[in-house]
């Protein structure tokens, strides 16, 4: 596929995943002028997140030895290309963000900020790599034509109690996001050159719990496709620690090794 | 008419404020975090992203997984908060009241475990002495379509299988999540005896139509001619293994040791000045 076909299907999937705000919202649309997704919510992501890495420590808070990715369904190619990993080779080329795209960005260690960019997107800074995600709930097309580290996001509430159609609405019940992204940049499922393709697709779930104590924690089950390197679905969840305030933002640049 | 009537409006006030997602199914682990320590298991003096105390260290440490031969050990199933990082595959069926046709529990079975129940009917926990035991006592509520389960009365387990402790003062929180075909449950464990923060994890199931859980008897043997009375175990300062996991793994001893501090990504530039 080349990089045209793979941006068409990144705006098809745009589509295909984000329907029209109204008809999100289950029963709970009442017609009238159409509703913004910041004011359909059914949870309030927003605020600062720190990751709190108690899993795939060894494979996260520091860079594994090239060849060590045991958790990792890679395919023949993939198992090549990760085999082969040249760190100063992205150096050289600029690609030092290659394990800070969509595909890994949320398993990076650092803190997340996420904001409303306007009305129909919500965004998402992470101090580690100083990357921006944006995920989309227009169903327009994107306008962006040269594919990014973080590709192009179209984003869909969930609301709960089957919010397509079921009983449940935002008020009640809760719900969560839904975010596909394609149209990435080839990079790295593991900083040590794991890869995943520019065709792969990513597919994750937002979900906030509140817990007695206080605490909020952000989960985000992450789901990724991608024939040209991995042999099946591969899925992982993340968790995050809400935070008071942005205190402990320290953005840092990629780095390849 | 007047049973009908009564019956009726019984149903209706029993009707549940939110739809019930359905848990139940066979589900299969996939080990696409935490393989190494999962599958093979974990190295000894692995506690990298513990949020562990000093006397869980010492518990560790000092631990042999000889213990694991000892008769009383032999047929221990995981507790509740470890079994979900466990090898194994997970049945879980559900019970329905045949009046109102709510869920009025979930039953969660491994192939090493015995079945827990999680109770949706709003009963009460049990008094604070009532016995504990490896699965513990399940109470769940949803918070939407998330599953929201709280766990006491459990047995002393552990947090990681080299040793490292988990009390029988600990609670547990689960929250369950399914998208499709994927189960997610978060767990935090709080632990006033060997946790200094809460200690939490996400773990994967994927659906599996073709999946069978086979029966596990499990027989105590001899494994072991050892004297009578004698428990496996290493005096503190004893276990040179300990050192291994680090050196094999270019890792600095003191991040090896865990504690709350090894769960943040400050900690990285800590790493970095090593």
């Amino acid at each position: 596929m080349n990089r045209k076909a793979i941006i068409a299907a990144g705006i098809a999937l745009s589509f295909a995943v984000s329907g029209p705000i109204e008809a999100q919202r289950g029963r709970g649309g009442q017609g009238g002028a159409p509703v913004t997704a910041k004011a359909a919510a059914p949870v309030d992501l927003t605020g600062y997140w720190v990751s709190v890495v108690t899993e795939d420590w060894r494979y996260r808070m520091v860079t594994p030895k090239k060849g060590d990715y045991p958790s990792i369904p890679l395919n023949a190619e993939g198992r090549k290309l990760a085999d082969a990993w040249d760190p100063a080779r992205d150096e050289a080329s600029g690609d030092q963000c290659k394990s800070f795209g969509a595909g890994n960005i949320m398993r990076v260690p650092g803190n997340v900020h996420v904001i409303w960019e306007d009305d129909n997107t919500l965004r998402v800074d992470t101090d580690a790599g100083t990357q921006t995600r944006l995920f989309r709930f227009t169903g327009s097309p994107v306008t962006s034509t040269a594919p990014g580290w973080q590709g192009n996001s179209a984003a869909q509430w969930e609301i709960a109690g089957g919010g397509r159609g079921g009983r449940g609405n935002a008020q009640q019940g809760g719900g969560d996001l839904k975010v596909v992204t394609a149209g990435m940049r080839a990079g790295y499922l593991q900083k040590n050159g794991v890869p995943y393709s520019a065709n792969a697709v990513v597919t994750e779930y937002f979900h906030r719990t509140m817990e007695s104590n206080g605490d909020s924690w952000l989960i985000v089950t992450t789901m990724i496709e991608d024939p040209q390197y991995l042999n099946q679905q591969f899925q992982r969840s993340t968790h995050f620690k809400r935070l008071p305030d942005g205190s402990t933002w320290s953005p840092t640049p990629c780095t390849a090794r | 008419m007047r049973v009908p009537v009564l019956l009726l409006l019984a149903m209706a006030l029993c009707a549940p404020a939110f739809a019930q997602i359905d848990f139940s199914g066979e589900w299969a682990p996939r080990f696409y975090e935490d393989q190494p320590e999962r599958v093979p298991g974990p190295e000894l003096g692995d506690y990298l992203g513990l949020p562990i105390n000093d006397a869980a260290r010492m518990r560790a440490d000092t631990w042999s997984a000889s213990i694991q031969t000892l008769p009383e050990w032999q047929c221990r199933p995981h507790s509740a908060d470890y079994i979900w990082r466990g090898p194994s595959a997970l049945r879980i069926s559900k019970e329905v009241d045949p009046v109102t046709r709510q869920i009025t529990a979930f039953h969660a079975e491994w192939l090493r475990s015995v079945d827990r129940t999680v109770y949706l009917d709003g009963r009460t926990h049990p008094e604070e002495y009532a016995a504990h035991s490896w699965s513990g006592f399940s109470t769940g509520k949803w918070d939407g379509d998330m599953l929201t389960v709280t766990v006491t009365h459990l047995k002393e387990g552990y947090v990681r299988r080299n040793g490292v402790p988990r009390s029988d003062l600990a609670t547990l929180t689960e929250h369950w999540i399914r998208h499709g075909n994927w189960l997610t449950v978060v767990e935090i464990i709080n632990d006033p005896v060997y946790l200094t923060e809460p200690f939490v994890r996400t773990t994967d199931y994927e659906l599996d139509l073709h999946q069978q859980i086979p029966p596990y008897p499990c027989g105590i043997v001899e494994e072991v001619d050892r004297p009578e009375g004698i428990v496996p175990h290493f005096l503190p300062g004893t276990n040179t293994s300990l050192s291994e996991f680090p050196a094999h793994h270019d890792l600095p001893a003191e991040a090896a040791k865990g504690g709350a501090e090894t769960m943040y990504p400050k900690y990285q530039s800590k790493l970095r000045q090593k």
